[in-house]
């Protein structure tokens, strides 16, 4: 009696099941295979951009600027979502009366490749004739791809790393300075969010890195690098968002004071 | 005969892998018969009875149960058998009580009645409900019988029934056997390499021999051919007197033993008229063996193929 | 039919091979997702340690924080118009986990459900079903109670018939159990619920790239639904091949090892082969069909849900057919 009570229990089970699972198959075919019922709105892209063409009106009564790089020039981290974007020309706003026109050009998870790659497209080819200063941050997600590996392996491939970005680097200067001599560049430097966990060898490597990469921004004459962690070492409880990695609201604020001090001499003068 | 035959062959032969395993087999059985297969190991026997229920198919020749074509109309054909074939193979996981109720949901003639009739004609209803992985070869022997007898089939096919049987157990299975033929009408075809077997049980008989029928008969008849043996004091003599008396070709064996095969006078005759002329007889050996000598004289010299 | 269908299934059953199929799902699951639980406890602490802050305890400021971050992402001018939809997704799983108070770190039972049976499709499943296939014809010819099944009044192509549907039977139970066992054991782990989180899902591979611009989301129970309809799909696949190896080879133990080996050389292929076209018509390298779901999938040239399952169809029907045709032909000897 227990066979058949298993049997007409297995009967039902599959017989539901063969209808269920039917119905299941033919979704996932319908998901993947025809194309999805929400169509994502392209319009805010217009919008934007409109906005940034808008800036570069040459208005003499204000200053441009253009935020290139990662997470950080986007403002990452940022619980009230503001960023060097709003920070910064609130900042400087103080030096001077003209109003500050902002591009914003930052994407998340950039590394100095794909920096490269967005200049050389010709997208910003506006907003960058007519800025007047440029920030850049970019790097910090090239250097970061080698912590994961193990020290040997660290080392050589920070070298293949540290060479691939400074030549890009490089490239990405020619191409600013090529279609804007005159604005000022500011570097951000890199901090550690990691102070916690980083090995010895690591902080040397990041020195290393950090430091050829300022003897290549003040290579240039108009161009400065700011460092940013003698500003976030012993502030990181303070000035880190809850990623672990972004500078929070008071980080931003705290950067953009800084850049506003390292430039105060020039902005006066414009 | 105006009865529809039970089963008939009708010039079967069967290639495998270009050999020719069954030659030329012709047969033809009756309603409420017991037929013997006779034959070596090797002589196409389980071949044949493949051929019959359908599980390899014929090179030539048709085979047809109760006028049905195996080939053509296998369905109806094969509502008429039950068998055994070789061994009596059976779900070894599941109890002979399971195995029997596996068979009986495949026809839906047979109810649950015919089951337990069948458990109780082959004597299995005590073990019934054990798992087959604990029965003995008799055991299986008979649960392959109970399954056979099931439909309640017009042909009943046994492959080496008596194969781990008991001398009791055979002695059962021969009044099983022949109830079914003689009280249910059915038609037994019984293969066996054992001539006791067959000599027992049968009333016709069919010796084959590297896959072909070499002699088919009544039992009775071929044993009426079969050879006597004497032993008495004078061969000499008995053998001149047989060749006198009945024109019968006897032939000394050892010293004090004659040989002969019998047509048409009665042994009874022959031995009176031996005493009347002076011999002194002292033993006479008759049918006991002498299916086995046809036997043995027919596939003499055979290899195995 | 239903008789016979009913005698093929009871003696899977009595078999045991049933019972050992759901015995290794057992072991299996439990161990998974005991392997689960410690991993998300290890990485927990190497987060605490690394970021210095609780981010799994304070995670509804990480998540806002990311959330408002995403948002500016996706205001970007410079935002790739493709990007923007898996964003909006990402967005919406983050914003439900905030409202619903989950941890998106932590694992759900419908989560692992699902994930299980993502990553068993390709090997696991197909080789608990040629468990159950490889014997379902080979296991008669090598015990010889093929004979007995084979000289009642029914046609041959009626018990093969039997024997196949009871084989989907069968792996419908499996698939259920499998659900079910997975639902049931990770639930003690990471607790029972998660059935309504969102799940991106409807990436499409258009000429040798995963395009996600169509993503979107669906709840948690119903991508399980459909990743369990595709391995059902899988499992019938699988099944028939190796019910073709069955019928076609007569020891049981064989016809496992040609099944397993071709399975074990179809991971190899996808691996080596990958560019080479002629491999992509192969039924091993088309079992991940949940990839396309999930866009896990690595995409390849000419490959996409469509055309798996097309392949998956094409390669079960000549198995079946090649099944019925030898079977109702051949001599039967042992």
């Amino acid at each position: 009696m227990l066979k058949k009570t298993i049997w007409y229990s297995v009967f039902t089970v599959a017989i539901a099941g063969i209808v269920v699972l039917a119905g299941g198959f033919y979704q996932a075919l319908k998901v993947t295979t025809e194309s999805s019922p929400y169509q994502p709105a392209k319009v805010i892209m217009a919008q934007t951009s409109g906005s940034s063409t808008e800036a570069e009106l040459k208005n003499t009564n204000s200053l441009q600027l253009l935020i290139l790089g990662d997470s950080i020039a986007k403002g990452t981290g940022d619980e009230k979502g503001k960023g060097f974007s709003t920070d910064l020309p609130q900042a400087i706003k103080t030096d001077t009366p003209k109003d500050i026109l902002v591009t914003d050009a930052g994407i998340n998870g950039l590394e100095s490749q794909g920096l490269l790659a967005q200049l050389q497209n010709g997208s910003l080819n506006k907003p960058l004739a007519g800025a007047n200063f440029i920030l850049i941050s970019i790097g910090g997600n090239d250097l970061r791809t080698i912590l994961s590996l193990n020290p040997q392996a660290q080392e050589d491939e920070f070298k293949i790393k540290q060479d691939s970005y400074l030549s890009n680097l490089k490239q990405v200067l020619t191409i600013l300075r090529s279609s804007n001599p005159n604005a000022y560049i500011v570097f951000l430097g890199l901090y550690n969010p990691y102070e916690k966990t980083t090995t010895e060898e690591e902080v040397s490597l990041w020195q290393e890195w950090n430091y050829n990469t300022e003897q290549l921004i003040e290579s240039n004459p108009k161009a400065i690098c700011i460092p940013s962690d003698d500003l976030m070492k012993f502030n990181l409880g303070k000035y880190l968002a809850p990623d672990g990695l972004h500078p929070n609201s008071a980080g931003y604020l705290a950067l953009s004071d800084r850049i506003r001090k390292s430039l105060g001499g020039v902005i006066a003068g414009m | 005969m105006q009865q529809t035959p039970v089963l008939q062959l009708k010039n079967i032969k069967k290639t495998i892998k270009g050999k020719e395993i069954i030659k030329h087999i012709d047969l033809t059985l009756y309603p409420s018969q017991i037929f013997g297969f006779l034959g070596p190991n090797g002589a196409g026997k389980t071949t044949t009875i493949r051929m019959i229920v359908g599980l390899i198919r014929p090179t030539e020749g048709s085979v047809t149960i109760c006028g049905h074509s195996v080939s053509r109309d296998f369905v109806k054909a094969m509502s008429n058998v039950g068998c055994i074939i070789e061994s009596p193979d059976m779900y070894k996981y599941l109890t002979g009580m399971e195995n029997l109720l596996q068979y009986a949901a495949m026809n839906k003639t047979i109810g649950r009645q015919r089951v337990h009739d069948v458990v109780e004609m082959v004597g299995l209803q005590h073990r019934i409900n054990d798992k087959i992985s604990t029965y003995s070869l008799g055991m299986r022997q008979r649960l392959g019988i109970a399954q056979a007898l099931l439909s309640r089939p017009k042909l009943l096919i046994l492959d080496e029934p008596t194969n781990g049987l008991d001398p009791a157990g055979i002695t059962e299975f021969r009044n099983l056997i022949r109830r079914l033929a003689y009280e249910e009408g059915m038609t037994v075809f019984v293969s066996s390499h054992l001539l006791l077997e067959i000599e027992e049980i049968c009333d016709t008989v069919s010796i084959i021999k590297q896959g072909t029928v070499i002699k088919t008969g009544a039992v009775q008849e071929l044993l009426h051919e079969d050879k006597i043996e004497w032993q008495l004091n004078d061969p000499q003599k008995a053998i001149a007197l047989l060749d006198e008396h009945w024109n019968i070709k006897a032939v000394q064996l050892k010293k004090n033993t004659v040989s002969a095969r019998l047509g048409e006078p009665s042994l009874a005759e022959i031995n009176e008229l031996l005493i009347k002329e002076g011999l002194e007889l002292t033993y006479c050996s008759s049918k006991q063996n002498t299916l086995e000598d046809l036997f043995l004289g027919l596939t003499e010299g055979d290899q195995i193929v | 039919m239903y008789s016979l269908i009913e005698n093929e299934v009871t003696k899977m059953i009595a078999k045991k091979r049933l019972m050992f199929v759901l015995a290794i799902l057992v072991i299996l699951i439990s161990v998974f997702a005991y392997g689960q639980n410690r991993t998300l406890a290890r990485t927990k602490a190497q987060l605490t340690q690394r970021m210095g802050i609780t981010a799994t305890t304070d995670w509804h400021k990480l998540a806002e924080q990311q959330l408002i971050d995403m948002k500016g992402r996706l205001d970007s001018p410079y935002m790739d118009a493709k990007s923007q939809s898996s964003l909006t997704v990402k967005m919406q799983q983050l914003q439900y986990d905030l409202d619903n108070n989950i941890n998106p770190l932590d694992q759900s039972a419908a989560k692992f459900t699902a994930t299980f049976m993502e990553q068993s499709i390709f090997l696991f499943l197909p080789l608990l079903i040629v468990i159950l296939a490889a014997d379902m014809v080979s296991g008669e010819s090598s015990s010889g109670t093929i004979k007995l099944l084979l000289v009642r009044n029914i046609p041959r192509w009626k018990i093969l018939l039997s024997k196949y549907l009871a084989l989907i039977i069968l792996e419908v139970v499996v698939i259920f159990c499998a659900f079910l066992l997975s639902a049931l054991i990770s639930g003690f782990f990471f607790g029972f619920g998660g059935w309504m989180a969102p799940v991106a899902t409807g990436f499409r591979v258009l000429a040798g790239k995963l395009d996600a611009s169509g993503v979107f989301n669906v709840p948690e129970w119903q991508f399980s639904l459909m990743v369990y309809s595709l391995a059902f799909f899988v499992a019938v696949v699988v099944g028939s091949i190796s019910f073709m190896i069955s019928v076609l080879v007569k020891s049981t133990a064989a016809s496992i090892g040609i099944i397993l080996a071709t399975l074990i050389a179809g991971n190899f292929i996808s691996f080596f082969l990958s560019d080479w076209t002629l491999t992509h018509y192969l039924f091993m390298v088309n079992l991940r069909l949940t990839d396309y779901l999930s866009g896990a999938v690595q995409p390849v040239d000419g490959m996409n849900m469509l055309f798996s399952v097309t392949v998956l169809i094409v390669w079960a029907l000549v198995s079946t057919i090649v099944s019925f045709v030898y079977f109702t032909k051949k001599d039967i000897l042992v």
